[in-house]
């Protein structure tokens, strides 16, 4: 329901217009946009410095007893996934970055709170429906991009996980930092072992999440990468108007009124 | 130079600079950083502690036994030789009014406490046993330790090998000096004569060995945590 009606874009030069878009609210508010970078940074030296506690024991199994649930025990991950150089180290930056992690996802959740920007975000009724679809353009069953609002309903989808994975990692954090102070948290999550286990099955669920959203950004949606950063962002480009599969759009093209005139068949 | 130009290049030192200051043990400068973080976690876990916690294992859970690490930072393993130092003896001294000095005869007649609880390793690790030994409360109460009294630091015979506690976590109902492990007198791999074990701090803190109990009005760093690992190491 924009302001702008046809009249008064129609009216405008196209300089004036180009001149309107840079002037236009900016994609991603700029706590968005820095949360989002310091994200970045913390959930990196959580990670990595949690590899690095990781491979002091690198399996789930008590002393004297064996773990049903995971494939590689005692294989050690390649140092260069690791941060903080020995067991010492890791421990230290796990345990001082997850105050900034836990401070921002504080701060970004009370933000898209109080300012409204989690409506963009929550699930509704349909999003199943929509995600399908968007599975069905991706592998070229459908030939039109589905009709979406700011995100696709599989990044709708991935951007609401990504808090609630985040808290899932702090609780199951917890959990295993102080498994007897915390008894009944740790109880509740099936045991110090288990409790181990949980947190670390977040990290990878974290992990295959964020690597998915690079390589998507790169592969969809280059555009979206300059919104994240100054905010810019031209609604022509976007991947519904250029029908961006992965490794599949054109560059974008200025505004033509329409697009029905054309050589096929 | 254009403003994209300008992002570019500050993109790129930062990047730059960032690689540059780190390697995997991160950038020098941040120490004083972590050392800090170290010291804010300490109130909050501090904050955390109850003296009322408990550590339960289910009595029918299966104990590490064998499995159960050994752990010792001499070059041998550490055995006491009466030939060579005499009877063994727990010494426990420093802020008290009555210093003790106990042969394991005096430590194995005292009210004692069997339990069975996790031991927490830094590694990540943990194992089951069930430990025999006398609560570091009641040698506090029978030595009179005074208001003073704020830190114990554990010694052992174990090269330089000591940990010193916070009051609290030492006087917690499951801090022993363990004697039996798993209904047997402790053995040379697990800190024989005597030990101390305890669910609510990290294995590193529970001094195998162990000589001499010296209640401190100061803390008294510890062989790890003098070597970077935290001292709290609470659980």
């Amino acid at each position: 329901m924009g302001e702008a009606s046809t009249e008064s874009l129609g009216s405008t030069t196209a300089d004036a217009a180009s001149t309107a878009r840079r002037k236009a609210r900016p994609r991603h508010h700029w706590v968005v946009r820095l949360t989002h970078w310091v994200n970045v940074i913390a959930l990196g030296l959580m990670i990595t410095s949690g590899l690095r506690i990781f491979n002091a024991y690198p399996k789930f199994a008590r002393r004297g007893e064996t773990f049903c649930c995971y494939p590689f025990e005692g294989t050690p991950l390649p140092d260069w996934v690791t941060f903080g150089g020995w067991l010492a180290g890791g421990r230290n930056w796990h345990f001082a970055a997850m105050w900034l992690l836990f401070a921002n996802g504080l701060v970004y959740l009370t933000f898209i709170y109080l300012h409204g920007e989690w409506r963009d975000l929550a699930p509704r009724r349909g999003d199943v429906r929509d995600m399908w679809e968007m599975i069905k353009f991706y592998v070229f069953v459908r030939r039109d991009h589905p009709h979406q609002g700011k995100h696709n309903a599989l990044q709708k989808a991935t951007y609401f996980s990504m808090p609630i994975l985040g808290a899932l990692a702090v609780i199951t954090g917890l959990a295993i930092w102080k498994p007897v102070q915390l008894a009944p948290l740790t109880n509740a999550l099936g045991g110090f072992v288990w409790a181990r286990y949980w947190h670390f099955l977040v990290m990878v669920a974290l992990v295959v999440l964020s690597v998915v959203h690079v390589i998507m950004v790169f592969a969809v949606d280059p555009y979206s990468l300059r919104s994240m950063i100054t905010g810019g962002y031209d609604p022509t480009t976007s991947p519904e108007v250029r029908n961006a599969r992965p490794f599949f759009w054109r560059r974008a093209v200025p505004v033509t009124p329409s697009t029905d005139v054309g050589g096929q068949q | 130079m254009n403003r994209r130009h300008f992002l570019a290049a500050t993109a790129g030192s930062i990047v730059t600079a960032t690689v540059s200051a780190c390697n995997s043990y991160g950038p020098g400068g941040a120490k004083s950083l972590l050392r800090y973080a170290e010291r804010k976690n300490e109130q909050v876990e501090r904050w955390l502690f109850r003296s009322g916690s408990r550590n339960r294992v289910a009595a029918d859970a299966r104990l590490s036994g064998r499995a159960f690490p050994r752990y010792f930072i001499s070059e041998r393993m550490p055995v006491w030789s009466e030939a060579e130092r005499g009877v063994w003896r727990l010494e426990v001294g420093g802020a008290v009014k009555t210093p003790l000095s106990l042969t394991l005869d005096d430590l194995t007649r005292m009210p004692s406490v069997s339990q069975r609880v996790d031991h927490f390793c830094v590694e990540g690790w943990t194992a089951r046993a069930e430990w025999t030994g006398v609560r570091v409360s009641h040698l506090a109460r029978l030595a009179g330790a005074t208001p003073d009294a704020q830190y114990v630091d554990f010694q052992s015979f174990d090269s330089d090998y000591h940990e010193s506690w916070d009051m609290e976590s030492a006087m917690h109902p499951q801090t022993i000096i363990a004697y039996g492990m798993d209904r047997r007198m402790l053995g040379p791999g697990h800190g024989a004569p005597a030990r101390v074990h305890s669910p609510v701090k990290l294995g590193y803190k529970s001094t195998k060995y162990l000589t001499r109990v010296l209640f401190m009005p100061t803390r008294n760093g510890g062989y790890w945590s003098d070597r970077g690992y935290e001292w709290y190491a609470g659980v």
